[in-house]
């Protein structure tokens, strides 16, 4: 489990997370929802520890952080790929292949250990068409799609998603779905940004348990699970649902 | 006389100034590249101590013309010291301190503009730093430099005809003075033209297609 407790980011003069608490569990979904500024990719960075939180503690799986601090101290690299991220843009490096950018993070040998996975893994994203293709030759939604094939090919325990479906049709966006639903079932934590309403209701609603965050101006104004969802308390959140 | 002719003819004189012009520009292109990207690179990382002094250096050296800055290296500043070097060293210096601070901004430019979202990326992929480097940084800065560094090269070879004039004998300088002593002047130039022609033109054309084809591919993700 992350647990994230008092999570505060400022840039300069300007606050753009104010004492934010989440938890990510194991099989379970986090959607952060937010109107854009709200903070929400700087929750994801800070999350995940590729910028670091001013204060507050992050507690992943017993390894706890606590800012502010020296992190020279800290192993990082213990954290990823156990907790990797896929966003929302520059995701794929662009003098590699599709088929290059999804082999490059695996080791040569433990890639031969696992050709029937990085094979399924393909097929199961439906990318085996332009697999050999460099990421300027594709469309935003099928270097989504890559993006996310190449994290989920590194085994990961966490998986944070940065308003990966921005660039995704309705169809594509059912099929992400689907997908989601089947990681969570491996156990893995995901937590999705997203400012897409219908998205994040359809996720809540397919299991109860899975939870949101609602940031505003980087303050957390309303969490819950689906019932919060429908009927939350706080005005800021009514009215961001208003417009569905 | 055709061009071959005196080509032929001047043989000796044409082959000393064209290994004189290749010699300086060859030492100017080392100097430049070696020393600028060095420098390039430690005023990315150091980018609040040394790269505001190379920064400041770079703003005078490229704000002087490089023929005022030849002749007051060459005349002044000689004076001033009370030492005599031979006119070849005084272009070496000059043309290479442009090319090391010319350079050095492009590959400054280059890191600073670089998408640190790539570096996150590898992070969060578990890449340790040696291969986020060697198998992502470096091909991608160095796609995205070439196209700028071949022209400036080019810019340093055709600036070697500046040091004529402080009469080091370069290829220029050399068909000046047969041309005074034949005077074939369409011959004579056009046969200059045509040795910068092949030089130029492919490394010109090179950077062309190099910006076409790279720039485009970090610009689209």
């Amino acid at each position: 489990m992350i647990e994230a407790k008092g999570i505060i980011k400022r840039f300069g003069n300007i606050q753009a997370l104010d004492t934010v608490n989440v938890t990510i569990k194991k099989g379970g979904i986090t959607l952060v929802l937010g109107p854009s500024g709200s903070g929400k990719t700087t929750l994801v960075k800070s999350l995940s520890l590729l910028d670091c939180p001013d204060s507050g503690s992050i507690n992943i799986d017993d390894l706890i952080f606590t800012f502010p601090t020296n992190k020279k101290n800290w192993d990082f690299k213990s954290i990823w790929p156990k907790l990797t991220v896929v966003f929302q843009q520059h995701f794929l490096w662009p003098h590699l292949t599709l088929k290059e950018n999804l082999l490059l993070p695996l080791q040569k040998k433990k890639f031969q250990d696992n050709n029937k996975h990085f094979n399924r893994i393909i097929e199961s994203f439906n990318m085996t068409g332009f697999i050999d293709r460099y990421p300027n030759q594709v469309s935003l939604g099928q270097r989504q799609r890559a993006a996310l094939a190449r994290a989920v090919l590194l085994n990961p325990e966490y998986l944070f998603l940065d308003e990966i479906t921005s660039a995704l049709d309705v169809e594509q966006t059912s099929i992400l779905i689907d997908l989601l639903f089947e990681l969570r079932t491996s156990n893995i934590g995901i937590l999705i940004v997203t400012h897409l309403i219908h998205f994040a209701q359809v996720i809540l609603e397919k299991n109860e348990n899975n939870s949101f965050i609602f940031l505003d101006e980087g303050k957390v104004v309303e969490s819950g699970k689906i019932v919060e969802f429908k009927n939350p308390h706080s005005v800021r959140l009514n009215k961001y649902l208003s417009v569905l | 006389m055709s061009v071959f002719n005196i080509i032929y003819q001047y043989k000796e004189a044409f082959l000393g100034g064209l290994l004189v012009t290749l010699k300086l520009v060859g030492i100017v292109w080392i100097l430049g590249l070696s020393f600028g990207i060095l420098i390039g690179v430690l005023a990315s990382k150091f980018s609040k101590t040394l790269g505001i002094i190379f920064l400041s250096i770079s703003f005078l050296i490229t704000s002087i013309p490089v023929l005022v800055f030849l002749f007051w290296v060459h005349y002044p500043l000689q004076v001033l010291l009370k030492v005599s070097i031979d006119p070849f060293y005084s272009a070496i210096v000059v043309l290479s301190l442009v090319n090391i601070f010319s350079v050095s901004q492009i590959v400054k430019t280059a890191i600073f503009d670089f998408p640190k979202q790539y570096i996150f990326a590898a992070k969060v992929c578990g890449l340790s730093k040696s291969k986020t480097f060697f198998s992502i940084q470096f091909p991608l800065i160095t796609r995205q430099i070439i196209p700028s560094l071949l022209p400036l090269q080019i810019i340093m070879l055709h600036s070697t005809l500046f040091a004529s004039l402080i009469s080091v004998e370069e290829i220029f300088r050399v068909v000046q003075r047969i041309n005074s002593v034949i005077y074939k002047p369409i011959e004579l130039y056009t046969a200059l033209a045509v040795f910068f022609l092949i030089i130029s033109l492919p490394v010109n054309l090179l950077a062309y297609w190099l910006k076409l084809k790279y720039t485009r591919d970090i610009s689209e993700n």
